[in-house]
């Protein structure tokens, strides 16, 4: 498990154990191609049946495009995606579902490319996170305030941990607006948090912050976690259990010790430099 | 009341412009806020015209003229907001090639309806009967008064407008106008969104027509041509899509400094208004379009700043 690398910022207890109450996402027979080519080919994969797990993989191995065939941000050429929750024995098939409702369902899924409202501002965008259907009728015209007062706490709850030169205005640079994708989310909700490259491109303080802050919430709130990084130490270190892609396909999984191990894993994707 | 001193063309001048001002508010909505340029403008203006009048008119009203024109006037607007219903279902999930094309075809099936429903329409002849629900003297008292009526409407639009942007609601809408994956991603329903701001602006546009049609007293097909959409789209353009006042500045600065500057003002040649003007509107509007998005891409007003706006409502 996690617990050799204890030294790190993030590092955490290795103890936690695998939580019925977890929500599940079961992906079956689910195949998507692009131009003719298959890209993900996955017979049988269930995510989050421990509280974090990663998702590796060379480049173009198909693990962004998995976690969008979860979202239902594009759709299957076949194939079903489940999601399950013990806790309240309740089962809904997202794949038959439009992509925003998956929000809803508390699946949520931050963007590996950085992507933000170009004309909103910080705040805005965390207040649009935060806003219910209800909130949002073209007849609410005097919504604003009361909006503001009630979830303001939960924003500042962000703002006070991540710093933003200018929450009322726009976000800056790259790492500004990779930080602010990943709130978006956060203030979501979710019960299933999938995280494409959440790393790249935050400065270190803030990528060990925001790790451990993930950390916390996969162990205090139930949520699954499920981390796509080229960054192997954040999924060694946060990891309790480890997909391994390639090819579109699901090629071994274990405990993070075992897959970084593992010869073709060495011989696939890390090179001798990595482990 | 003495009104001696008031044009009477300067008052049909002003209610044009007016009018145009509440519909380029109404497409800034659209195309300011949710990036849907609508190109069928006039069709929901036209729909909202024909369904008041065609109501008021051939229906023997068993009770007062009065009650007769409200509830036209109200099915004039429902009928137009329904017809946005219907658009907005056909274009939400079409690129901006179709949204043209279905907004486009909408504004034509409305003029081929008028021209071919003669027995409601008047067809091309065009359709007569309507009048102003009140009378409070001369026809330029009465003008007058439905301009004031106009303007207060107008000024009703503006508010809702600018408190648009003030609340969730116009968030929403510039959220998915920017970034429809995105926003779809947070949980916002793209379709569902686009649905309700079609119905609520064409109703809006419907009723302008209504009001249109009364001010004329007299329908005809001649007005379902491309005129309105593009003097509400240029003058929205040239003042700004993104920012409210842009519908207001930049209809005054087209329609406002030709239809009412230009040609009330200045000494032209009368013969100069029914050949070379019309053309030369057109020409000048399309050259100072030119210009404008060359220089100032955002309208003369420029963009939209949210960071001003979230200052001045969360700032203190
Ligand atoms: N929209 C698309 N159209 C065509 N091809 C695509 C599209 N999206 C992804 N692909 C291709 O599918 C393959 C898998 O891409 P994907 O982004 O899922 O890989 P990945 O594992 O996330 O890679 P990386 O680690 O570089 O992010 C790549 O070869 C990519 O070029
Ligand atoms: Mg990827």
């Amino acid at each position: 498990m996690a617990g050799d690398h204890k030294d790190t910022a993030f590092a955490r207890e290795p103890t936690r154990d695998s939580d019925g109450s977890r929500p599940r996402v079961r992906i079956q027979d689910a195949v998507k191609s692009f131009a003719g080519r298959v890209v993900v080919d996955v017979d049988d994969l269930t995510l989050g049946t421990h509280p974090i797990e990663g998702l590796i993989g060379p480049n173009g191995a198909g693990k962004t495009t998995l976690l969008r065939m979860i979202m239902h941000s594009i759709s299957l050429d076949r194939g079903t995606v489940t999601l399950s929750s013990d806790g309240d024995g309740s089962e809904v098939v997202l794949s038959d579902l439009p992509a925003h409702r998956m929000a809803r369902h508390g699946v949520v899924k931050t963007n590996q490319v950085i992507t933000d409202f170009e004309k909103l501002t910080i705040l805005d965008s965390l207040l649009l996170s935060v806003a219910k259907a209800t909130d949002e009728w073209p007849y609410r015209i005097y919504r604003e305030q009361g909006l503001y007062e009630d979830t303001v706490e939960g924003i500042l709850w962000y703002l006070d941990r991540f710093e933003f030169e200018d929450p009322l205005g726009f976000a800056k640079s790259a790492g500004e607006k990779k930080l602010l994708d990943i709130i978006r989310c956060l203030l979501l909700k979710p019960r299933v948090l999938l995280l494409d490259e959440p790393t790249a491109g935050l400065p270190d303080d803030i990528r060990d912050q925001l790790m451990g802050l993930i950390d916390e919430k996969a162990a205090e709130e139930n949520m699954a976690v499920v981390i796509v990084e080229h960054d192997l130490h954040v999924i060694w270190t946060m990891s309790d259990y480890v997909h391994f892609m390639a090819e579109g396909r699901v090629l071994l999984q274990g405990e993070p010790r075992s897959i970084r191990e593992h010869d073709t894993v060495i011989e696939k994707y890390l090179g001798s430099g990595h482990v | 009341m003495n009104l001696d001193w008031l044009d009477a063309f300067l008052v049909s001048g002003l209610f044009y412009v007016m009018m145009v001002i509440g519909l380029a508010l109404l497409l800034h909505l659209q195309l300011g806020l949710a990036r849907i340029a609508n190109f069928g403008v006039v069709g929901f203006w036209g729909i909202g015209m024909y369904a008041f009048g065609v109501l008021f008119v051939k229906v023997d009203w068993p009770f007062g003229e009065v009650w007769a024109f409200l509830i036209s006037v109200v099915f004039g607007t429902v009928v137009a907001g329904l017809a946005g219903l219907l658009v907005g279902w056909l274009i939400a999930d079409l690129d901006i090639d179709g949204v043209l094309v279905g907004t486009l075809g909408f504004a034509t099936a409305v003029w081929i309806l008028a021209t071919t429903e003669q027995d409601l329409t008047g067809g091309a002849l065009g359709m007569g009967g309507l009048g102003f629900p009140y009378d409070i003297g001369s026809v330029k008292a009465n003008e007058t008064l439905w301009l004031v009526i106009l303007t207060i409407l107008v000024a009703i639009i503006l508010y809702y407008v600018s408190r648009v942007h003030k609340s969730p609601y116009g968030r929403l809408l510039i959220s998915i106008g920017d970034n429809e994956p995105l926003a779809r991603s947070l949980g916002k329903a793209p379709f569902q969104t686009k649905l309700w701001l079609f119905a609520v602006s064409s109703a809006g546009m419907g009723l302008l027509g209504a009001m249109y049609g009364v001010n004329e007293r007299f329908l005809e097909t001649g007005n379902l041509g491309i005129d309105i959409t593009l003097a509400a789209m240029v003058g929205l353009v040239l003042g700004s899509t993104t920012r409210m006042w842009g519908a207001a500045v930049g209809v005054a600065l087209t329609v406002g400094l030709f239809d009412v500057v230009i040609q009330f003002y200045l000494p032209l040649p009368r013969e100069w208004y029914t050949q070379a003007i019309p053309v030369l509107r057109e020409m000048v509007f399309g050259g100072v379009l030119i210009i404008v998005l060359l220089f100032r891409p955002y309208g003369v007003l420029g963009d939209m700043r949210r960071d001003k706006l979230m200052r001045r409502m969360h700032g203190g």
